[in-house]
């Protein structure tokens, strides 16, 4: 891997923790302390400014692969997308039917739905590209 | 589309890796390409051929059935 690569992809990771972190942080003071909502509509805001560098940083990461490396990450968001599009749409759908409980379905439950679609979606391009 | 990569890549005794590191991308798509699972751009085609020192048709061929 060229140093290059392999500094954008440190980044990236380094980004994604950061925002992760931020996000948790922010979501654990809103459950437990219950600020004002002043101090709400910030801390909701907040992981936005560590979702900035992170994506500029991926979007560098996915620039410094190669062409197969980039069909792969293609492949994997229209899995990821795709496969949550379905789920919003059937839940969409459900709540007409049944009362969906909201400490089961709330947004913060369906948020690791989409990092599951996105690793989904990798193992089936990597498995058809690479074959691992 | 059927490739000789892997004669071409006998005939100057070269592994995936080191023909990966002449033209830029990694292992696992040399492999990739190789094996026929990804079909390569016109720059990477190229890029292929001159470090062979041999061109483009030489390396990839149509098939009957593309």
């Amino acid at each position: 891997m060229e140093p290059i690569k392999k500094q954008s992809d440190r980044k990236t990771l380094l980004f994604s923790i950061l925002w992760a972190l931020v996000y948790m942080g922010c979501l654990l003071v809103l459950k437990k302390l219950e600020p004002s909502k002043t101090i709400g509509f910030i801390l909701s805001f907040l992981p936005t400014l560590t979702f900035v560098p992170f994506m500029y940083h991926y979007i560098r990461s996915i620039n410094s692969m190669d062409e197969v490396e980039r069909r792969i990450q293609l492949e994997a968001t229209v899995w990821g997308f795709s496969l949550g599009l379905l789920l919003l749409m059937t839940l969409g759908l459900l709540d007409h039917v049944v009362v969906l409980k909201k400490e089961d379905w709330s947004f913060i439950n369906l948020i690791p739905m989409f990092f599951l679609f996105y690793l989904i979606g990798i193992i089936i391009s990597r498995r058809k590209y690479i074959g691992a | 589309m059927k490739n000789s990569i892997k004669v071409e890549r006998a005939k100057k005794n070269w592994t995936q890796e080191d023909l990966a590191g002449k033209i830029g991308i990694s292992r696992q798509s040399v492999n990739s390409i190789e094996t026929g699972r990804f079909i390569p751009s016109t720059v990477l085609a190229l890029k292929m051929a001159k470090v062979f020192n041999t061109d483009v048709e030489s390396i990839f061929q149509l098939e009957k059935t593309d």
